[in-house]
């Protein structure tokens, strides 16, 4: 079970250049500032999977977006609320409504709306952002990372030997 | 553009789907029985229990198997159970979470079934309050109690009216006996009579014989002055006395009948008290039903909602927070959080089978725009002609507005128990016409029920019951009529019906007849009360009344008596010398006319004999 795992996220994690790693952790921000258990986030679990990037900087972004989204509900329920009672958006709410793969989205979800709408505005900046932070991280903090015990106790693991083998 | 593409991913995902669907479809059973179990006892307030729970694939649905609902109110009953409810659900919209069935079927539906172990939760003993509070029946027959039982309650004026006159004759009766004994009797006015005629006859011989006499009648009617005085004294207190033991026996033969006007004021079974005797009757089974339905619909009252409800609670409150709120859309498909779209149940009833269809059961109307719909019909049922009902939770607008009709035709009803004295209704057939609305918490019904061939019977032994009995027996067809209007858990209850103004003029001859009857007892028992006291009186008011006339004509009498004079001796001698003259006068005159008769017959005899010698 272990091997197959690590094969698993050793294939997943082979996508490790900068722009792999922050696309993958800015589309953990719509899973992070949307509901969790939502066919949209299927959807987004199958492009994760699917698209050459970084799935762990994928699974990180959702557990960090997901704290923020926290806080952020509010704000995404008052944006999708404002959105889906619009009487000039109705008509276009209303066809879509009509399809009913559309209507899984749940995208009549006010807080659906609101996390997505935020998250797609946010994604590009996000990732030009986090690509710039990995690079800086690789060039100033990885080494020193690389010292810490915890680090080094996790690398001793059977579980990362296992991961590196299948890495390569 | 594929060497983006990571194909190896697209089996994660199908992994990970797989895994997924693969423990909802293990664990889903498990997951349903649970909450079934769990929300279900949390609703009833009772154990709920479920033998089995199945996920079908094609189509995709859910079976469970033998729902039992426990009654809370009776624990070791069921509220309903089924042997099987079948419901497809949906798949789309059970991906977002909500269950959508187009069809619901339950088959062997049954309500009050018994259990063989209790249904009750382990919390605190709900204990039942008993009260012993009289019922209505015992009312009515408290106040019918016997003659007996009024005469010993009530304070009456008889036997006051006997004591004042018992009283009134001690205090007269002596004063009357010490009057009389100063009367003279007849001897003694014998004797007086005798005295005055020895003084008054026989010639005076002498001047001194008349004054002797004179002085013996003065002394007797000296007697009779002090005898007058003695007999007007005791007239007067004859009759004062007879004044008194009058009035008083007055008030006593008055007596009986004001105490009977307050007692028939006070226990006037005028028919008031068989007024509601609907209520009555039919008063606990009427609020059975009403508890009973009142039951349900608090159980399903929590689930409905007013589409106008949820928006001001939208607009009112923020959103829950991870979850937000769904918007819906005008939509041929909605899609609320529940919904069975038909459901076909059906159960055993009254030897038939009861059909109940069900459209668009949900708890959010105002997303399916339609309200939800219940209908019932009985099949072949044993007692009942025709059974019809709707109920229509109407919940898509502000207020939400509940509507139940119901119309039973020839229900040969089972025997009834009125409740009542062991009275029953033995047997019946009834048309019943029912509606209740309920709009914002207020309820608004009426219910009509027209009973023919009714046939009362009871053993009832108290005089209550016999005379409900026999009120009841002449009574084979009323109707019933029954309102509440109101706050629902508070409405203004009215059972009325024509079985009361029937009862009522039954009751009413019954009553008149048990009142005539109460009646006369009481008088008897007044009069015995007053004969007791009055009686002896009476024939000694008569004696007095008697002595009284008697006194009158002893006083006549001394007055006659003493009336008498003596005349004096002069005038005895006066008197014979006039009586002398007279008589002296009278004799010459018969004298003088026998001469001059004799001296006519002598002439007349002389001119005879001259004829004669003529010829």
């Amino acid at each position: 079970m272990l091997t197959f795992l690590a094969k698993l996220l050793s294939a997943l994690n082979s996508e490790a250049s900068p722009g792999q790693v922050a696309f993958a952790f800015a589309l953990g921000m719509i899973v992070g500032f949307t509901p969790f258990w939502s066919f949209l986030n299927l959807f987004v679990l199958l492009i994760a999977l699917m698209v050459r990037i970084n799935f762990s900087a994928f699974i990180f972004g959702v557990m960090v977006f997901s704290l923020l989204g926290y806080a952020l509900d509010p704000v995404s329920i008052k944006i999708g609320e404002t959105l889906l009672l619009n009487p000039d958006l109705r008509d276009t709410w209303t066809s879509l409504y009509q399809n009913e793969w559309l209507r899984i989205s749940a995208f009549n979800n006010t807080l659906t709306l609101g996390g997505l709408l935020i998250a797609l505005v946010a994604l590009i900046p996000v990732t030009l952002v986090s690509r710039q932070l990995v690079i800086q991280y690789r060039h100033r903090f990885m080494a020193w990372m690389n010292k810490l015990k915890i680090v080094q106790m996790l690398k001793a693991s059977k579980f990362y030997s296992l991961y590196n083998t299948f890495a390569g | 553009m594929t060497k983006w593409i990571r194909w190896s991913g697209l089996l994660g995902f199908a992994a990970i789907v797989g895994l997924l669907a693969a423990l909802l479809i293990v664990a889903l059973p498990w997951v349903i029985k649970f909450s079934i179990e769990f929300v279900g006892t949390r609703v009833a307030g009772a154990e709920v229990t479920l033998d089995d729970v199945d996920i079908t694939v094609s189509p995709f649905g859910v079976e469970l198997t033998h729902l039992q609902v426990a009654d809370a109110r009776q624990p070791m009953q069921n509220l309903l159970e089924f042997d099987q409810a079948k419901a497809d659900l949906e798949l789309a919209p059970l991906l977002i979470g909500k269950a959508i069935s187009n069809e619901l079927s339950v088959s062997n539906l049954q309500f009050h079934t018994a259990r063989s172990i209790s249904g009750a939760l382990p919390v605190e003993d709900e204990t039942e309050d008993v009260s012993s509070e009289p019922s209505a029946a015992q009312k009515v027959m408290q106040e019918l109690p016997s003659a007996e039982e009024i005469l010993a309650r009530e304070t009456l004026k008889t036997p006051q009216a006997a004591a004042a006159l018992k009283t009134s004759w001690t205090d007269n009766s002596s004063a009357v006996e010490k009057a009389v004994n100063n009367v003279p009797d007849d001897k003694a006015l014998k004797q007086y009579e005798a005295d005055i005629k020895a003084i008054t006859t026989g010639r005076l011989e002498s001047i001194e014989d008349f004054q002797r006499r004179k002085a013996r009648l003065d002394a007797l009617k000296k007697q009779f002055n002090a005898d007058k005085k003695a007999i007007t004294d005791a007239r007067d207190t004859i009759q004062t006395s007879r004044k008194e033991l009058s009035n008083a026996l007055s008030d006593l033969k008055a007596a009986p009948g004001q105490d009977m006007a307050y007692l028939k004021d006070k226990y006037a079974l005028s028919g008031a008290g068989a007024t509601n005797m609907t209520g009555l009757l039919f008063g606990d089974e009427a609020a059975g039903w009403a508890s009973e339905a009142l039951y349900w619909y608090e159980k399903v009252k929590p689930y409905l909602e007013s589409g106008g409800e949820e928006e001001s609670a939208e607009e009112g409150e923020k959103a829950p927070r991870l979850t937000g709120e769904f918007v819906n859309f005008p939509t041929s498909d909605p899609w609320p959080d529940f919904l069975i779209r038909s459901a076909f149940i059906t159960g055993p009833l009254d030897g038939g089978k009861l059909k109940i269809e069900g459209r668009d059961i949900t708890h959010q109307q105002a997303v399916t725009g339609r309200p939800t719909v219940f209908t019932a019909t009985g099949v072949d049922l044993q007692s009942i002609g025709d059974l019809d009902a709707q109920l229509v939770l109407n919940h898509t607008l502000v207020p939400g507005k509940d509507t139940l009709t119901l119309t039973i035709s020839d229900w040969k009803m089972s025997p009834l128990p009125l409740g009542v004295a062991g009275a029953e209704l033995a047997s019946s057939r009834v048309q019943l016409n029912a509606g209740a609305e309920v709009i914002a918490g207020s309820l608004s019904s009426s219910a009509e029920a027209r009973v023919t061939s009714a046939r009362f019977t009871g053993n009832g032994q108290t005089l209550f019951a016999k005379e409900l009995n026999q009120a009841l027996a002449g009574i084979n067809q009323f109707s019933v009529n029954a309102g509440a209007n109101g706050p629902l858990l508070t409405p203004d209850i009215s059972l009325g019906s024509d079985l009361d103004r029937q009862l009522q003029a039954a009751f009413n001859k019954r009553i008149k007849a048990k009142q005539d009857e109460l009646e006369a007892r009481l008088k008897k028992k007044l009069n015995a009360q007053v004969d007791e006291f009055a009686g002896e009186y009476a024939d000694e008011l008569k004696q007095l009344a008697a002595m009284d006339g008697s006194l009158q004509d002893r006083l006549k009498s001394l007055q006659d008596m003493a009336s008498t004079q003596l005349e004096s001796f002069k005038e005895q001698q006066e008197r014979e010398a006039r009586e002398k003259l007279e008589a002296e006068k009278a004799k010459a005159k018969a004298r003088a006319e026998a001469e001059k008769k004799k001296q006519e017959e002598e002439l007349k005899e002389q001119a005879k004999d001259k004829l004669k010698n003529l010829f």
